[in-house]
C-alpha cells in the first residue's frame, strides 16, 4: 500500500458523503473554508498532549513505523490520520478566543457516529465483517471509541478478563444478570461475552457467533449436539426454550425451577401433572418429584439419549 | 457546536488533491516515542485463603484454604514492525491463562492461548459409589433395600465425592495477508473436560444419583481465505467440530433390591458427534443510495454413528435384535441470509433482511422394542423422531433523522417456522416496534422503545399431544399464541467536560398466553439499572451502580388430566449493588482500587392445588464480593501489591436443604447442601517493570 493510501481511501470514503449528503448551500459554505494541517504533525500535537493516555499509542498496533498502513507509519499523517486536520487547532489563538476544536472520538464528539467511524472503517472494513451492515450496533450507531480505546496499549474490549466491563456499559441489564447465583464465568472474568456474541454480526438476531443460537451454544457444549436417537424436541430447536444464558436464580441457569420448568409442557397423566406443593417437602412426606434433582431424578437424559432403550429419556 | 459543521462540512468538502498533496517532509515526528525493544511487567506473589470451600474455586481456582503461589504479566517485544505481545494470568491457579499473539503488521499474525475454567459446584455431596473398572461399584458390604431405609450400611459407606470438574483449552491460529485482495485464515482449538458431574441413574422404581465420571474433547477448525477489492468482500470458509467422549456407557450397580441379572445397569453416555459446514458471505457497497448488500449462505452437516448398547443389560430378558448396530444419524443445516441497508438521504436509513434456517434431520426412522429399565420388556414399540424445522425471518427498519436532536426508527419483524412430529406445524410471529431517540444536548439523550408481538399458529393438533398421552388442554409455552408488548425507557447524562454522569433505564415486557387453558399463561418482566459515575478529581474517580430484575409467571395444570385444578406463580426476583472507587494520583506513590458488589435473589413460589394454598419457601441467594487492591511505588521498576478479597455467597433451597443420602424413599441422593461460605484471599507480591515503564517524549 502507497504511503498516501490511508489518506487517499479516507477522502473517498469522505467524498461520497459529500456527494450523497451536502446541500449546495452547504457546500457553498465548504468552499470558504481552508483545510490546514499542522506544521509538523505529530510533532505539533505532542506540545501539549503529552499525557501517558496519548502516548500510550506508541505501545499499540497504531505506531508502527514499518507499517505504512498505520498511521504513524512512513509518509502517513500521523494523529491527524484519525483527527484530521489540525492546523487551526494548532495554531495561535487570541486571547479569550475559543480554540477551534478537533476530532475527537467520544461521547459530544462534534463529529457524528458515521463520520467517527469512517475514519475507523477506512482501514477496518474487513474487520467489521459481513454481519455487521444492519446489525443491532450498526443500525443504532454505535461507534468503534464507544467499545475500542485506539490508544491503549493493550484494548481491553479484546481481552476476556476485561471485554464484559466494556460491553457493560451500554448492556446494564445483562450486567445484574451476570451477578446471578447461577451465571457463566464472567463475572469471574473467564468467559467474555465475545465468547457467544460477535458485536460486529448479525447473524441471528441476537448476534451470535454461530449461524443459531444451538449453534452457539455447542462451540463450548459439543457434546450435546447430537443426533440422539431420543430427541427432545425443544432442545433440537432452541437452548433458550429451558434456559437463560445470562443468568438464573435457578440451577443449570434454567428459567424456572423444576418441576414446574417441565410441567409447562408435560401434562401426562400420573405423576407429570401432580402438583408439587410444600407438602412434598422434607418436613412433610418428601417428594422425589420436587426434590434433589425433581424430575431429573430419573429422566436424567433430557437433552437426549441414544441408548435404544431411552425413548423416556432415562437412560 | 458553532465548529462541529464546519469540520465535518471542511472533511467532507477536501479535495482528493488537497490531502494527496500533504507536504509531510516536515512531519519528522522527532519526540514520538516509538517503543521499538521490550516492555513487560510481571506480577508474583503468594495468596492466602482463609477457608476450605470448594464453591469459592468455582472458576477462580482458589477452591481449598492455604497458601498459593501465583504470576501474572504481560510484555510486548517490538522491531522492525514485528510485534510480538504475550500476556498470562492466574498461572498458579486452575483458572490459568496463557495468550501470545504476535504479528509483522501487514504480512501475518498468529496467535496462541491456553486457558483453563475449574468448575467447582459441589464440595459438600457423599456417595457410596466406588468408581473401578468403568463400573460405579458398590462396596462390599453393602446391604440393598427396596428403599433408602432399609440401606443400613448407609453411613458406613459414605464417603466424600466433589462434584467438579476442569475445562482446558488451547487455540492455536494464524493470518497470512497474501496481498492487497486476499488474506487466507486458520485456526485450531481443542477443548477437553474432566472430571465428576452429576448424573441420575433409574431403576425400575428407584434411582440413584451418580457422581459421574466426565471425559470430553472437542476439536474445532475453522479454514478460511477472504477476498476484498474495491468495494467489495468475500469469505470462503470451513468450520468443523468434532466431539469425542471417552466413555460410551455409564454402568453402576443398583443399591436397591433388583430382579436376578438387573442388579448392575447402564445408560449410553453423549455419543461422539462431528458437525462441519461450509460458508460463503460477502458485502458489496454501492454507490447508489450509499447501500450496502451483504450476504452469507452455509450448508453444513451434523453426524453421529455411536454403537448402539444392548436394549438391556439384563440376560434373563429376551429382546427383538436391534433394527441397526448404531445410528448412522446425520442432520443438515442450511442458512441463507441477504441484508440490505441504504441511506439514501443523510437523514434516512433502511435496512431489509431475509434469513432462512432450515435444520433437515434425516436419520432414519426404525421400530425400538424398548425394555423398561432392564425389568420389563415394555412390548410396545416406539419409532424415534428425529425433529426438523425451517424458520425465516423477514426484518423491515427505517431510521428517519427528524431533527439534529431527534431521532425515529422503527421496524417489522416476520419469524415463521415450521416443523414436524410437533403440536404446531406452523406459526408466525409479527413483531413491530418503534424507537425515539431525544439528544437536546451533546451531554443528555433520552431513548424510548416500545413495541408489540403476536405469535400466531396455523392450530394446535391434540391429536399429535394425545399420542404423546398430553392432556389436550395443554399448550407448550415454545408453541403457543402469544401476545407481547413491551417498553423500555433509558436517559444518560454524560459529558466530557462535566465530572458526573448518570445512566438510567426500566424496561418491561408483558407475554400473554391467552389461548392457553393448561400450561404457562403468563410471564412478566421487569427491569432497571441506575449507573452513576463521578470523577471526584484527576486522581480519584468513583462509581454506583443498580440493577433489578424481577420476573412473574403463572402456569395452571391438572392432575385429574381435566380442566385446571392447580396453579403455581413464580415470582423472581434479583437485585445487584456495586459501588466503587479508583485514586490514581498523578506521580504519586500509591494506587488504590475498591470494588464492592452484592447480589441478592428470591424465589416465591406459591402452588395452589386444588384450592388449598401451599407455597414453597423463598429460595434466596446472596453473595457479597469486595476487592481493595493497592500497588506501592517503590521505584520506577518495582511495584508492591497488595490485594484483598472478600467473598460471601449463601443460598437457601428447598430443594436440596435436608436432603440427606437417604431423606427420599426412592432416590438415593448426593446429600448436597445449600451454599454457605465466607472466605478472605489475602495477597502480596510485587510488580516488576523491564523496559521503561512510563513513556516519555524524545525531545
Amino acid at each position: 500500500m502507497s504511503p498516501h493510501s490511508l489518506s487517499r481511501r479516507i477522502l473517498a470514503q469522505l467524498l461520497l458523503l459529500v456527494a450523497l449528503g451536502i446541500s449546495p448551500g452547504l457546500m457553498a459554505q465548504a468552499e470558504d473554508s481552508e483545510a490546514e494541517y499542522s506544521r509538523k504533525g505529530a510533532d505539533s500535537c505532542f506540545a501539549c498532549h503529552d499525557d501517558q493516555a496519548t502516548l500510550a499509542i506508541f505501545r499499540g498496533k497504531h505506531a508502527v513505523r514499518q507499517d505504512s498502513r498505520t498511521p504513524f507509519g512512513h509518509g502517513q499523517l500521523q494523529c491527524e490520520a484519525c483527527h484530521g486536520p489540525g492546523g487551526e487547532h494548532a495554531g495561535r489563538v487570541r486571547r479569550g478566543e475559543e480554540r477551534p476544536p478537533i476530532a475527537a472520538f467520544a461521547a459530544g464528539s462534534m463529529l457524528s457516529v458515521l463520520e467517527q467511524n469512517q475514519f475507523c472503517t477506512t482501514c477496518h472494513q474487513d474487520d467489521l465483517g459481513v454481519g455487521w451492515h444492519g446489525g443491532a450496533h450498526d443500525m443504532e450507531e454505535v461507534a468503534c471509541s464507544d467499545c475500542h480505546s485506539s490508544h491503549a496499549a493493550t484494548d481491553p474490549v479484546l481481552v476476556t478478563s476485561l471485554q464484559a466491563e466494556v460491553c457493560f456499559d451500554c448492556h446494564q441489564q445483562q450486567r445484574t444478570q451476570a451477578m446471578k447465583p447461577y451465571a457463566h464465568p464472567v463475572r469471574q472474568g473467564k468467559m467474555a461475552c465475545g465468547s457467544c456474541h460477535d458485536a460486529h454480526g448479525e447473524s441471528t438476531g441476537s448476534m451470535l457467533t454461530q449461524q443459531a443460537t444451538n449453534d452457539t451454544c455447542f462451540e463450548c457444549h459439543a457434546e450435546q449436539r447430537g443426533p440422539y436417537l431420543w430427541e427432545h424436541a425443544p432442545v433440537s430447536e432452541n437452548c433458550g426454550d429451558c434456559h437463560d444464558p445470562h443468568g438464573s436464580n435457578h440451577p443449570g441457569m434454567l428459567s424456572l425451577r423444576a418441576p414446574m420448568l417441565c410441567q409447562s409442557c408435560h401434562s401426562q397423566s400420573g405423576h407429570p401433572s401432580i402438583a408439587q406443593d410444600a407438602s412434598g417437602l422434607p418436613s412433610g412426606t418428601p417428594s422425589a418429584l420436587l426434590l434433589g434433582q425433581s424430575c431429573m431424578n430419573c429422566h436424567s437424559q433430557v437433552h437426549g439419549s441414544n441408548h435404544p432403550s431411552g425413548s423416556k429419556l432415562m437412560r | 457546536m458553532k465548529y462541529a459543521g464546519q469540520f465535518a462540512l471542511f472533511l467532507l468538502a477536501m479535495p482528493a488533491a488537497a490531502l494527496a498533496e500533504v507536504d509531510v517532509s516536515e512531519w519528522l515526528c522527532e519526540s514520538c516515542p516509538f517503543a521499538d525493544g521490550y516492555h513487560a511487567d510481571f506480577e508474583a506473589g503468594t495468596t492466602y485463603v482463609s477457608d476450605d470451600d470448594l464453591r469459592y474455586g468455582n472458576a477462580t481456582g482458589y477452591d481449598s484454604d492455604g497458601f498459593y503461589l501465583n504470576v501474572d504479566g504481560d510484555g510486548v517485544y517490538t522491531s522492525d514492525g514485528y510485534r510480538q505481545t504475550w500476556r498470562v494470568a492466574d498461572l498458579g491457579l486452575d483458572s490459568r491463562v496463557v495468550n501470545i499473539d504476535g504479528a509483522r503488521q501487514g504480512a501475518y499474525d498468529y496467535w496462541f492461548e491456553y486457558s483453563e475454567i475449574p468448575s467447582r459446584v459441589f464440595g459438600s455431596t457423599e456417595t457410596i459409589f466406588n468408581d473401578s473398572a468403568g463400573v460405579l461399584q458398590l462396596p462390599p458390604s453393602w446391604v440393598a433395600a427396596g428403599t433408602t431405609d432399609g440401606f443400613t450400611a448407609l453411613d458406613e459407606s459414605l464417603k466424600s465425592r466433589f462434584i467438579e470438574s476442569d475445562r482446558q483449552m488451547a487455540q492455536i491460529g494464524g493470518r497470512w495477508i497474501a496481498s492487497d485482495a486476499f488474506e487466507f485464515y486458520a485456526d485450531y482449538s481443542r477443548q477437553t473436560r474432566d472430571g465428576i458431574d452429576i448424573k441420575s441413574g433409574a431403576g425400575y422404581t428407584q434411582a440413584s444419583l451418580l457422581p459421574r465420571r466426565i471425559d470430553f474433547a472437542t476439536d474445532q477448525a475453522n479454514i478460511g481465505i477472504r477476498y476484498h477489492a474495491g468495494s467489495g468482500t468475500l469469505t470462503l470458509a470451513y468450520y468443523g467440530s468434532y466431539f469425542d467422549n471417552r466413555n460410551s456407557a455409564l454402568s453402576w450397580q443398583t443399591p436397591f433390591t433388583a430382579p436376578a441379572g438387573a442388579t448392575e445397569l447402564s445408560m449410553a453416555e453423549e455419543p461422539d458427534n462431528n458437525f462441519q459446514q461450509i460458508s460463503l458471505s460477502g458485502a458489496f457497497q454501492a454507490d447508489f443510495w450509499q447501500s450496502v448488500l451483504a450476504f452469507s449462505a452455509s450448508a453444513g452437516r451434523g453426524e453421529q454413528n455411536e454403537k448402539f448398547l444392548d436394549y438391556t443389560t439384563n440376560p434373563n430378558l429376551a429382546t427383538q435384535a436391534l433394527p441397526r448396530s448404531s445410528l448412522q444419524g446425520e442432520v443438515d443445516n442450511s442458512s441463507y441470509a441477504l441484508t440490505i441497508t441504504s441511506r439514501p438521504t443523510r437523514r434516512v436509513r433502511l435496512k431489509l433482511s431475509y434469513r432462512y434456517d432450515d435444520r433437515d434431520n434425516t436419520t432414519a426412522v426404525d421400530d425400538w422394542s424398548r425394555v423398561i429399565t432392564d425389568v420389563i420388556p415394555s412390548g410396545e414399540v416406539q419409532q424415534n423422531v428425529p425433529y426438523s424445522f425451517t424458520r425465516t425471518r423477514l426484518s423491515v427498519a427505517a431510521d428517519v433523522k427528524l431533527l439534529d436532536v431527534l431521532r425515529l426508527s422503527a421496524g417489522f419483524d416476520r419469524n415463521e417456522l415450521d416443523r414436524n412430529y410437533q403440536e404446531v406445524a406452523e406459526q408466525t410471529e409479527d413483531s413491530d416496534w418503534g424507537h425515539l431517540r431525544w439528544r437536546p444536548a451533546s451531554w443528555f439523550e433520552l431513548r424510548a422503545r416500545c413495541g408489540t408481538s403476536r405469535r400466531d399458529i396455523n392450530r394446535y393438533d391434540e391429536t399429535v399431544a394425545m399420542s404423546y398421552g398430553q392432556n389436550p388442554l395443554l399448550r407448550k409455552y415454545n408453541l403457543a399464541y402469544r401476545y407481547r408488548e413491551f417498553g423500555e425507557l433509558s436517559a444518560s447524562l454524560s459529558a466530557q467536560s462535566r465530572p458526573v454522569s448518570l445512566t438510567a433505564t426500566v424496561f418491561s415486557a408483558d407475554d400473554s398466553y391467552t389461548e392457553s387453558k393448561l400450561g404457562l399463561t403468563s410471564s412478566d418482566e421487569l427491569r432497571y439499572t441506575i449507573d452513576l459515575g463521578w470523577t471526584v478529581s484527576e486522581a480519584l474517580s468513583t462509581y454506583l451502580m443498580h440493577g433489578s430484575e424481577s420476573v412473574e409467571a403463572e402456569q395452571l395444570g391438572s392432575a385429574g388430566f381435566s380442566t385446571p385444578d392447580w396453579r403455581a406463580a413464580h415470582d423472581d426476583e434479583f437485585q445487584h449493588w456495586g459501588v466503587g472507587m479508583r485514586w490514581r494520583p498523578s506521580g504519586g506513590k500509591i494506587e488504590l482500587r475498591l470494588d464492592y458488589s452484592n447480589g441478592e435473589g428470591d424465589t416465591d413460589i406459591r402452588v395452589d392445588n386444588n384450592g388449598v394454598d401451599s407455597p414453597l419457601p423463598t429460595l434466596t441467594s446472596s453473595l457479597d464480593s469486595l476487592r481493595a487492591e493497592m500497588a506501592w511505588h517503590w521505584s520506577d521498576k518495582l511495584d508492591l501489591t497488595l490485594d484483598i478479597r472478600y467473598e460471601a455467597f449463601e443460598t437457601d433451597d428447598w430443594q436440596i436443604a435436608g436432603v440427606a443420602p437417604d431423606t427420599l424413599p426412592t432416590i438415593l441422593t448426593l446429600g448436597a447442601s445449600p451454599y454457605d461460605y465466607d472466605v478472605w484471599a489475602v495477597g502480596i507480591g510485587f510488580r516488576y517493570y523491564l523496559g521503561q515503564q512510563s513513556l516519555q517524549l524524545v525531545n
